[in-house]
């Protein structure tokens, strides 16, 4: 398929440099994450002896002791509640947002682009506290009516909490792409009749596909990877947690026996889903940052 | 033990229990349940959260089970490795525990939070409760000195706000095996201490290890009593001006600042909470000599490989001078009630209910994950004798000449930016590579030291 | 149009939802740091003092605080050039390049973006470990002793933190790039071509300045992210050791508000790096302004 033109010396060398170059980085990318894998699937004493010595065997007790006793299962469901409900509650509302803070001109259009884009730089890691002190002080008051407070512990509002910080990044990916577009498309669906609500549908969200299943992708892996937020919301001892919460639990327990086998394959348990996922979906991913979803 | 109970006497305040206080009955029978407050409904219910540690957590559901038959009081049970993350946000949402057992010292320091924030109930009359099930009170169970140390009384009130949990006395842990193979005896001076670290160099072997700097706690504690005595020991802890220009400081400085010098040069880089085992195996692997450790080490490592003819052996901190003596940190954990539980009477009776020996005969038979016994010993009169193995040699430490240190650094208000382990334990990490004078470290000491005076309770 | 008032109302169920949520769980809670930071509070008792300015002014004594500032910015700094670099020139090589297996290399190169950093943090300890370590032990077979760097010691950790955070942040910048960088119309390189510029003057003279609104955007989201990955590599990795040498703002203020009970303190810490990312991305945003170059 590629035609190899007469090529000189130094362009000979320029291609080996270059082919170099870029299987040492897959290499330093890939081997690291091979172990993990092949380590999950070592007896505890292998751990001891050479890294890169193979599996004596298939221990695969490992897996079953992660799952049950670690509970990494009942993680993995909510995990996997988590992050659905987020990706659908940020989609129902960034994408209306964003469509229009980029297409129409209106009062106050542009404030609230300069405080979305101002939300970009806002951590999440640093509000964490006063979200929680605030959902506290809501089931305090709740209580106070209801009886009883369900703003903490809830997978719903932890999802809320989500898709809310994940609001400006989504915003701005959507709008630098809603505004690429030409507006003909709009003067057209009007002319046919159509109102607003059913030419951003009909029209404007199914180009917007290739966007959209970009920011799926980038929200469902910080979803899922998040650790801080899950950590501070899902309070409840004998409640639920995510999967990173759990790992964390697995890695820093001290004066207990170590356990390596069942470590690695808490770690394998988690990476999966999104190995898997990125490669039924990374041609999408980057058809869809090509398409301009990203070009700022 | 008996020795041990004189001892550990000359290490703290005489004894005054405030006798008195409403102490519920003991509750023989399954409804004599004290005047619940916010139990409502039939069943009176409380809510136990206990760190889960080498002890494992099953020994913590057949107690409160066999708290349940004996007193009809439901118990409702949270047992997690990182208790903090999990019982945490709960009660700064206002939800908490009844009882928590959990112990000061840990990165997280929860309980020390509880102490700085005044935030704990007093239990002083926990101790003159009868045991519920027996006729016996509380202190009459209790080995003398746990209920007098800073640790459960930790405002020096003469109150208790701290039961004493499952103890365990640290020390320098080695490969009693290597000693025996090599005729090397255990140092019992730090001269001798040094003499062998030499010997041990040309051998290839590093005097010297640590898991975490956080272990360095048992380990000044016991070091600044085998240097300036129990005086010393409490004029440190509680701040008193100029004591670390004292030469008793010094001494107790000098002599860190040495063993840094001898330890093994790797431990700074793995002295973190994901690599602490690998410290650890420096001494399974005759790489290192000594480290400071507790007796669930021999648990935490059951499934590591180790050297031909290894034999964990445990010594006291050596004496600084010939004839002097020689220290052992007496760590032990603590159950509390937190100010905000909602059923205070019942989590009295629990309390209660640790030192009975019903319950010390589960902790004591306590198995880990993978099965391997690691007795959880409560401080209660005789239980030593019932030990074998390892932990006989373990807890027989105070028979064989060493003496109890007990108590820690006095409670103070919070200081923004300063913590004990950051000002105390964390340089030995730059001691050791080299990256910090001995003078800068004894520098940040001072000051904090002078900081904390004025924040104290 | 003469729809105005549906067009009104539309627009109201467009953005009022956004609005709302942004508003609730960023805003409030953006503005509550920055008023917490003005009092004394402790985790678990409900009280609080107003202290005033109090906070901020003992950070400025407070070396451990200075110190966790100074990674931060090292951090900041290094990771974001080695990254850049390294994104730019992977994204041009299979840009512009005729590549067997193109895809495959993309592929492999975004997948450390898509681990979690507990995930990356434990595999880097496995890779770190000084005696059996995945790194020394390979660095051993290329020497004629064995390698023993203490990757987590305190001359080298934050070494090894630039390294785990530049393996873990290079395939993202790689794709933005190359999203941007094949929107290029080949059109421009053809005639270039014919001019005689060379790969290297092509890359500088055309394709860094036509994605250079791209680069500007990327060099704001690499300040904002390596304060955010800086705290969470930190806490999942080292917990600031050995002796603070790790350590960096936000696990500090992490530090300060649950391990020491200093809540106000904490949120003083927050506020100020809040300000600082804020105040550099306004400065490197101002440095690097040019006229947009279209094609």
């Amino acid at each position: 398929m590629e035609q190899v033109k007469k090529t000189s010396g130094g362009e000979r060398l320029y291609k080996v440099f270059i082919y170099v170059a870029l299987i040492t980085l897959a290499v330093l990318i890939l081997v690291p994450v091979a172990w993990v894998f092949m380590a999950s699937i070592k007896e505890n004493s292998e751990f001891y002896a050479n890294p890169w010595a193979l599996p004596a065997g298939f221990h695969f007790q490992n897996f079953v002791e992660a799952w049950t006793e670690a509970r990494m299962g009942d993680y993995m469901l909510s995990s996997v509640l988590v992050t659905a409900l987020a990706l659908a509650i940020l989609l129902v509302v960034a994408l209306p947002a964003a469509y229009a803070l980029s297409r129409f001109h209106f009062r106050g259009r542009r404030f609230f682009s300069t405080c979305f884009m101002a939300g970009l730089f806002i951590n999440v890691n640093y509000i964490v506290v006063p979200i929680f002190l605030m959902l506290v002080d809501g089931d305090k008051f709740l209580r106070g009516i209801f009886g009883r407070g369900f703003l903490l512990n809830n997978i719903v509002v932890l999802a809320l909490v989500y898709a809310s910080t994940a609001l400006p990044f989504t915003i701005y990916l959507l709008s630098g792409y809603f505004s690429t577009l030409p507006h003909a498309y709009e003067e057209a669906a009007y002319i046919d009749g159509a109102g607003y609500g059913r030419t951003m549908v009909k029209i404007i969200f199914p180009m917007a596909k290739p966007s959209i299943i970009t920011i799926i992708l980038f929200n469902f892996l910080s979803f899922w990877n998040e650790y801080i937020i899950a950590m501070t919301l899902l309070t409840d001892p004998n409640g639920t947690r995510t999967l990173p919460v759990g790992l964390m639990n697995l890695t820093q327990a001290q004066q207990s026996a170590a356990q390596y086998g069942r470590l690695y394959a808490g770690l394998v348990l988690v990476m999966l889903p999104t190995l898997l996922l990125y490669v039924c979906v990374q041609k999408k991913l980057t058809q869809g940052m090509t398409l301009g979803g990203l070009k700022g | 033990m008996k020795k041990f109970l004189a001892l550990s006497m000359a290490a703290v305040m005489a004894a005054s229990l405030l006798a008195g206080c409403g102490g519920s009955g003991s509750g023989s029978g399954s409804s004599a349940v004290s005047s619940g407050s916010a139990g409502g409904g039939a069943a009176q219910t409380i809510k136990v959260a206990a760190i889960e540690t080498a002890y494992g957590s099953d020994m913590w559901k057949e107690v409160a089970a066999a708290f349940e038959a004996e007193t009809g009081i439901h118990v409702e049970l949270t047992t997690d490795k990182n208790l903090e993350d999990v019982i945490g946000p709960a009660m700064k949402a206002g939800n908490y525990p009844d009882v928590v057992h959990l112990a000061t010292g840990r990165e997280d320091a929860l309980t020390e939070t509880f102490i700085k924030d005044n935030a704990l109930l007093d239990i002083t009359d926990v101790l003159s409760m009868t045991v519920p099930g027996e006729s016996a009170k509380v202190s009459d169970k209790i080995a003398g000195g746990f209920t007098e140390t800073s640790l459960t009384n930790p405002y020096g009130d003469g109150k208790t706000y701290l039961a004493p949990m499952f103890y365990s006395p640290c020390g320098l842990f080695y490969n009693a095996g290597l000693f025996e193979e090599k005729g090397w005896s255990v140092p019992t001076t730090w001269d001798e201490m040094w003499e062998l670290g030499d010997k041990a160099a040309e051998e290839g072997i590093s005097l010297f290890t640590y898991p975490t700097t956080g272990y360095f706690d048992a380990f000044f504690y016991a070091l600044m009593y085998s240097v300036g005595g129990a005086e010393f020991f409490d004029k440190a802890t509680h701040y008193e001006e100029g004591i670390w220009d004292t030469p008793e400081a010094q001494t107790c400085f000098d002599i860190v600042a040495k063993l840094a010098s001898y330890t093994e040069p790797t431990t700074p880089a793995q002295a973190n909470d994901q690599d602490f085992t690998k410290n650890q195996q420096l001494v399974l692997d005759n790489k290192a000599l000594f480290m400071p450790n507790g007796t669930w080490i021999v648990g935490e490592m059951a499934k590591a490989p180790r050297a031909d003819g290894f034999k964990w052996g445990m010594t006291a901190l050596p004496a600084v001078e010939d004839g002097g003596d020689g220290y052992s940190y007496t760590w032990f954990e603590q159950a509390w009630i937190p100010a905000g539980a909602a059923n205070p009477d019942a989590a009295k009776q629990f309390i209660a209910f640790l030192y009975s020996d019903v319950a010390c005969e589960i902790f004591a038979s306590a198995k880990n994950a993978d099965g391997e016994p690691t007795p959880a010993i409560q401080p209660v009169l005789n239980i030593a004798d019932k030990l074998e193995g390892d932990n006989q040699l373990f807890y027989s430490i105070y028979d064989n000449g060493a003496k109890a240190a007990m108590g820690n650094f006095a409670a103070t208000d919070a200081i923004e930016g300063l913590d004990i382990r950051t000002v105390w334990f964390d340089p030995v990490n730059s001691l050791v590579a080299g990256t910090m004078t001995e003078q800068q470290w004894i520098d940040g000491v001072k000051d904090a030291s002078d900081q904390l005076r004025g924040a104290l309770k | 149009m003469e729809k105005g008032k549906g067009r009104k109302r539309f627009l109201f169920f467009c953005v009022a939802p956004a609005v709302l949520l942004f508003t609730v769980f960023m805003v409030i809670p953006s503005l509550n740091v920055f008023r917490m930071s003005l009092f004394r509070r402790s985790a678990y008792s409900p009280t609080e003092e107003f202290v005033g300015l109090e906070n901020f002014t003992k950070l400025f004594g407070d070396a451990n605080f200075i110190r966790s500032i100074q990674n931060t910015i090292l951090l900041i700094v290094v990771v974001t050039i080695v990254t850049f670099g390294f994104a730019l020139v992977f994204a041009g090589i299979l840009t512009r390049e005729k590549i067997k297996g193109q895809n495959f290399f993309r592929v492999i190169f975004y997948v450390p973006n898509i681990l979690s950093v507990v995930v990356i943090s434990a595999i880097f300890s496995a890779i770190y470990d000084t005696n059996n370590g995945i790194l020394n032990s390979l660095l051993s077979l290329f020497s004629p002793e064995k390698v023993a760097i203490l990757w987590k010691g305190e001359g080298m950790v934050m070494t090894s933190l630039i390294i785990a955070m530049v393996w873990q942040a290079i395939g993202y910048y790689m794709v933005m790039y190359m999203a941007s960088m094949s929107s290029v119309p080949e059109s421009v390189y053809e005639s270039a071509n014919l001019d005689g510029a060379g790969r290297v003057t092509q890359f500088f003279r055309i394709t860094l300045p036509l994605i250079w609104t791209n680069i500007r955007t990327t060099l704001t989201f690499f300040i904002i992210s390596t304060i955010n990955m800086a705290f969470l590599f930190v806490k999942a990795m080292t917990n600031g050791n050995p002796n603070g040498a790790s350590e960096v703002a936000l696990s500090y203020m992490y530090k300060q508000a649950y391990t020491n009970s200093s809540y106000g303190y904490g949120m003083a810490i927050g506020a100020l790096v809040f300000l600082f990312s804020f105040a550099l991305s306004a400065v490197v945003n101002k440095v690097t302004e040019r006229d947009a170059l279209e094609f």
